[in-house]
């Protein structure tokens, strides 16, 4: 059953059509100064020197700082690696080694190409599968004396090595009927936004209010506090309409280097990004990975074991994406029954571009490796790659990878409704093929808090520190304190996206903000309704018990007559305050010890499962493909707002079509992207998009969201380029082994002879 | 220092003045301003605005052939009954510039003039043998389009010729023509490879064939060695195969982020097939969907 | 140089100063005033900043507003006359067509444009004629589904 009964309209809608909805960029201030940065002229160098004296004497130019100029404060997700302003040297070629704050964007985009850098050029590294070897030189020398996240198993340039280790994986091997290997390369792609990030902060004697197009605004003001030294109750930190962010806004960005500009220069500082930097510049991206698999199976589907073994690119820093090589082995493993796994996976670091957080982070590649393997296999032997999956998929009670023990969940029925939607099986064009995919995705179980107050007319409003980035989720809120309370969605207003009203929320990230803050709303509503029962109580002298709240008043149950409306009660002049936050669900227990590097991925919270099947057809004598038909069938546990949970999947599906075929990142050689704009970095247009059907398979999930649900913003880009991976290839007659599956690849993997 | 400086023109007179005195015009803006913003060029400091000219947009019939006004956009072209039905390689082109919006300003002065080689109505043009008139201060002239391009972004034209119209002749009777080009996304592409082709049939015969290729080499230009392999005999597979392989013989093709040497070498020959058997087709009265590029998908 | 122009913006003269390079995006985004028309890539790659030019979809980021003197310009702030949604508006709205809303003023225009040059499109004629503009949050399924549930009236 799907909770919100009639669609519910999104509450900032009629600014967003209307166009008088104001996003970061669309703000200014009187005074308003205009910042640039002065980029890194290479990847990898020493910095010898840095004179500004040039660019200071530019007419308009009220400010220019350089690391000499800010707290000399090392920041970083799990690893503390990176300055504002490059110190020693630049690790990549958007390190930022000044900032300019002028009359005009002209004026400082003037200013910033006078900046002199004189540099000892060192070689780039951006070979990140390389950096591991014995011998290759650090992009971080003395990174070990850094502050970090005590979990992380760090050596050489590998920031994080994870394991899974389950039962004997070696010797199960050499027992199986059959073993298949398999390598595969995923490119770098990106979020890839809409709205260019836009950054504006003002001072008010010692407080600074920073506008920003984050999707994190309690992340961005710490870091702001951290890196300026200043305390976080002077930083408020509000988020106008955010334009998109799909992970690539996660993480605290630019906020500090606007601010310190803005009080360098005693004038509120505007930044706005360019298209080329939004592609250039942000230390956020999806990490190209290397996948090598090897699974021992038997004749009847059981598998038996698993090695594998996954180098991931983080780039030049940290950021928050420590955590990527566990969550890859987990892919690695994938919603499947294994026997016996030994998965190890690296996050080496690299003079690329710096990796974190996009859309399911390591998710979407990892898992169009292995299920592409997992046809392999099913090849090898010789079943239907849809009944392998059928024989092999976790049910309630299986063990994962790291020995959790699953609630209830419906793979099995995602993948009977994708063969269903598809029409898996029947009659295609020789030109045409099917292919099905599996992945999850976990939910994230963090704090989260919201406050709701009733209004003297009985309407009421919820402020939550939960950010809004177009995927609906905080218009879904509504929906809860109503039901809760017995009103109208309609009847709610939300105050959000501001630090000083909120309590604290970890952001429109790891699609959990219904899974957490929907926790918190409803906690706060019950709290209100408590107050209106004791109120309603009195005035009614009416036994608690016997009331209900309908219809926007309490009532004496079953006697409509007596009742009492909530705008009376509320109008009394008593405030009416809920606040909320709720038990955190826990992660489920796991056993294997054997695994190191743990961070709190080997097992999943309310997994998402999902199965995607794609039929494409391929124009044999290019190589192009285009998808005709997609089927998406999803457990994200209850869905709460079906309308919210559709636009996910159909731009999710769409995102993870873009990375299958045409969205790549490509390096030079030094590690410069030779394509950082929208012409040559290919997102899919409208002519593109296939018809997408969604199933939804609702799964009352125990120790998970509210009613059951679990998060529902990740999950579709996961296995969306593996069943269209798997469809190529029944077309090709062959895998194609790199990600994005081009044009030129699938023809290349046409033309050159099998092993 | 004076800084940049705009005009309108309100007659080819007025347009040919200004860009004596040095400012470069600008029609639909969609090639030079666009150019400018992904800082390929900085913008000309001296500018003339064309699109005011009145007389230039219109399509006009003459003897069978057709005048194109400079400032026709391409939506003006895919949508007109004549293009479609007997300059059909025209409207495959017109149709899969850029994106709707590129469509409804761009204009074919400002694709011919902009000499790219990678420029959709260039080869079915050229095939065509479609000639332009140029006004200039000493007068007007006309040529051949494969006099007109001199290189990648260079004109044999000089910079105070204002392109004023494209003549194309009467294609002769059971005359087809096509224009293919490789697409990875269906909209909003740029040529990587592309090709052209115009076939007259007489008696089941190949009578006389234009293929030209795009984006395959410093300028679009025609294959007479492919032309040649075709004409002489019925459109059969041998003969269609030897004119598509002559053509992609003749590709000096570039590798870059789009697409590799090889690809793109292989690539010529798979466009130049479709646009030969797409206007065979044609010629032989069959309706194959408007642009071939679709239409050929897979085939 | 400045010029002296005028734009016509939802049918309000606005006299503006710009310089020969300036674009219309820019021009009427900082000196008129009006934001709704948005910035994704400034070199005609989005469609975010689509507006209506004598009744043509034009990238506004790409076009000089000298060149828009005198004409006819159309944003998403004038689509609706009065404070009820257009048709359109209400569509992509019910159809789950808009998410960030970022392109959404552009997709709008762009949707006008087209249902004004062909009433009835097909399915395949809105995909066409809304392929300049990107759209990251819908995988354009809503918004396909607003401009045919207008069309079919
Ligand atoms: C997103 C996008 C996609 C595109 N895709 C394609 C594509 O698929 N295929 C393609 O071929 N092109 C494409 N283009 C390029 C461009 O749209 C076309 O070349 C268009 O026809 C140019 O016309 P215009 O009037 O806008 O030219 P403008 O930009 O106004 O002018 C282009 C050049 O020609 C000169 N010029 C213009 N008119 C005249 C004249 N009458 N006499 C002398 N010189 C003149 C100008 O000075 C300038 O040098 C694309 C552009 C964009 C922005
Ligand atoms: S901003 Fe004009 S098309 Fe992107
Ligand atoms: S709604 Fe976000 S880009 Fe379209």
């Amino acid at each position: 059953m799907t909770i919100a009964e009639k669609p519910f309209i999104r509450p900032d809608g009629k600014e967003k059509v209307t166009g008088v909805g104001r996003y970061t960029a669309d703000m200014n201030l009187t005074g308003q100064l205009y910042a640039k940065f002065r980029y890194s002229d290479h990847p990898h160098a020493r910095i010898v020197r840095i004179d500004t004296s040039r660019a200071k004497a530019v007419p308009g130019v009220l400010a220019v700082l350089t690391h000499e100029d800010v707290p000399d404060v090392l920041y970083g997700g799990m690893v503390q690696d990176r300055r504002l302003f490059a110190k020693e040297k630049v690790r990549w070629e958007g390190d930022v080694i000044a900032g300019i704050a002028a009359r005009t964007a002209a004026i400082a985009e003037e200013a910033a190409a006078l900046i002199e850098v004189e540099y000892e050029v060192l070689d780039p590294l951006p070979d990140f599968a390389a950096n591991m070897d014995a011998g290759a030189s650090l992009v971080h020398e003395d990174w070990e004396t850094y502050g970090a996240d005590d979990s992380l198993d760090r050596s050489g340039n590998t920031l994080g090595h994870s394991s899974i280790v389950k039962g004997d994986a070696d010797s199960a091997m050499a027992g199986a009927d059959v073993v298949v290997k398999s390598r595969f390369v995923a490119d770098a792609s990106q979020g890839a936004p809409i709205e260019p990030r836009a950054i504006l902060a003002q001072w008010h004697g010692d407080r600074v209010t920073v506008w920003s197009s984050t999707q994190v605004p309690f992340a961005a003001r710490s870091g702001v506090a951290h890196t300026l030294d200043m305390p976080e109750s002077h930083v408020r930190v509000v988020v106008p309409l955010l334009g998109g962010g799909f992970g690539s806004k996660c993480d605290f960005h630019f906020e500090a280097h606007v601010a310190a500009l803005a009080k360098a220069a005693k004038r509120p500082v505007k930044l706005v990004f360019s298209r080329h930097e939004e592609f250039v510049a942000p230390d956020h991206r999806r990490e190209g990975m290397v996948i090598e698999l090897e699974t021992g199976a038997n004749r009847d589907g059981t598998l038996v074991s698993r090695r594998g073994t996954l180098r991931l690119d983080k780039g030049a820093y940290c950021g928050e994406g420590g955590f990527f090589a566990q969550m890859a082995a987990m892919h690695a493993c994938g919603p499947y029954k294994i026997q016996n796994i030994s998965v190890d996976s690296y996050l080496n670091y690299s003079t690329n571009q710096p990796s974190s957080s996009i859309r399911a982070p390591t998710a979407p590649q990892t898992c169009w490796a292995v299920e592409q393997h997992m046809d392999q296999v099913a090849e090898a032997i010789g079943m239907d790659p849809a009944e392998l999956r059928r024989r092999t998929l976790i049910a309630e009670g299986d063990e994962g990878p790291a020995g959790q023990i699953f609630d209830p969940i419906g793979i099995k029925e995602t993948l009977e409704a994708a063969l269903d939607m598809i029409g898996y099986g029947k009659e295609l064009p020789d030109d045409e093929a099917i292919g099905v995919a599996c992945g999850w995705w976990p939910s994230f179980g963090v704090p989260s808090g919201a406050y709701v107050k009733l209004n003297g007319d009985g309407t009421g409003t919820i402020i939550t520190g939960a950010m809004e980035s177009g995927t609906g989720a905080v218009m879904g809120l509504p929906l809860l304190a109503a039901e809760v309370l017995g009103m109208s969605p309609e009847d709610f207003s939300i105050t959000y996206q501001d630090t000083d009203a909120g309590p604290w929320d970890m952001g429109s990230s790891g699609s959990q903000t219904t899974f957490n803050n929907g926790r918190a709303v409803i906690e706060a509503a019950k709290e209100v309704r408590e107050k209106l029962l004791d109120m309603a109580a009195d005035e009614l002298e009416a036994h608690r018990d016997d009331l209900e709240l309908v219809g926007g008043a309490v009532q004496v149950k079953g006697s409509p007559g007596t009742s009492v409306t909530i705008a009376d009660l509320a109008g009394s002049g008593e405030p009416i305050l809920g606040k909320g936050s709720g038990d955190v669900p826990e992660a489920p227990e796991v056993e294997a010890s054997a695994c190191v590097g743990r961070l709190g991925m080997e097992s999943f919270l309310a997994p998402q499962l999902i199965t995607h099947a794609a039929r494409v057809k391929l124009d044999r004598s290019t190589g192009v493909v285009r998808v005709l038909e997609f089927a998406a069938a999803h457990d994200s546990g209850v869905i709460i707002n079906r309308i919210g949970a559709d636009g996910q999947v159909y731009g999710g599906v769409m995102m993870g079509i873009g990375q299958a075929l045409s969205e790549m990142t490509m390096f030079d050689q030094d590690g410069r992207q030779r394509n950082p704009g929208l012409l040559d970095y290919k997102l899919q247009t409208v002519s593109d998009a296939p018809k997408i059907d969604i199933r939804w398979i609702e799964v009352d999930t125990p120790n998970a969201g509210p009613k059951g649900s679990k998060g529902v913003g990740e999950p579709p880009s996961v296995p969306t380029s593996g069943a269209i991976g798997n469809a190529i290839a029944k077309l090709v007659g062959r895998h194609v082994d790199r990600l994005p599956m081009t044009p030129e690849r699938v023809w290349e993997t046409m033309h050159t002879e099998g092993e | 220092m004076m800084g940049a400086t705009y005009t309108t023109a309100s007659s080819v007179e007025d347009a040919v003045a200004a860009m004596a005195a040095g400012a470069r015009p600008v029609a639909g803006g969609t090639d030079l301003v666009v150019g400018a913003r992904q800082g390929k060029k900085p913008l000309p400091q001296a500018l003339v605005g064309i699109h005011k000219i009145p007389g230039l947009d219109g399509i006009g019939e003459s003897d069978g052939g057709l005048v194109l006004g400079a400032l026709v956009t391409h939506s003006a072209l895919v949508s007109h009954p004549i293009v479609r039905g007997r300059f059909t390689g025209l409207a495959d082109a017109s149709a899969i510039v850029g994106s709707h919006a590129t469509r409804a300003n761009g204009t074919i002065g400002g694709n011919l003039m902009n000499a790219s080689p990678a420029m959709d109505t260039g080869a079915p043009l050229l095939c065509m043998g479609a000639t332009v008139e140029l006004a200039g201060p000493g007068g007007r002239r006309t040529i051949g389009l494969d006099e007109l391009w001199a290189g990648p972004g260079q004109l044999s034209a000089s910079a105070d010729e204002l392109l004023v119209s494209v003549n194309i002749p009467a294609p002769s009777p059971g005359t087809g023509s096509a224009y293919v080009r490789l697409q990875y996304r269906r909209q909003m592409e740029i040529a990587v490879v592309g090709a052209a082709a115009v076939v007259t049939l007489g008696g089941g015969a190949v009578m006389d064939a234009r293929i030209a290729i795009t984006a395959l080499a410093p300028t679009i230009h025609r294959v007479p060695d492919a032309e040649a392999a075709l004409v002489g005999g019925p459109p059969d597979e041998a003969r269609v195969d030897a004119a598509a392989a002559a053509a992609a013989a003749a590709a000096r093709p570039i590798g870059d982020v789009r697409a590799s040497v090889e690809y793109r070498r292989a690539m010529a020959v798979v466009m130049a097939r479709r646009a030969i058997m797409t206007a065979v087709a044609r010629a032989s009265g069959q309706d194959m969907a408007i642009p071939a590029s679709d239409s050929t998908y897979g085939s | 140089m400045k010029y002296e122009i005028i734009l016509t913006v939802n049918g309000v003269a606005y006299p503006v100063e710009v310089d020969a390079h300036a674009s219309l995006l820019h021009t009427v985004r900082d000196q008129v005033g009006l934001t709704g028309s948005k910035e994704g890539c400034d070199d005609s790659e989005c469609g975010a900043c689509m507006m209506l030019i004598d009744g043509r979809p034009v990238n506004s980021c790409s076009y000089l507003a000298c060149q828009a003197d005198g004409a006819e310009i159309i944003t998403v702030e004038g689509l609706a006359p009065g404070d009820d949604l257009t048709p359109l508006q209400s569509a992509f709205l019910a159809e789950g067509g808009v998410q960030c809303g970022f392109c959404t003023p552009g997709m709008l225009i762009s949707a006008t444009a087209l249902l004004a040059a062909n009433p009835e499109p097909t399915p395949d004629e809105i995909r066409v004629g809304l392929s300049g503009n990107l759209c990251r949050c819908t995988g354009y399924d809503g918004i396909v589904r607003a401009v045919s549930k207008v069309a079919r009236g």
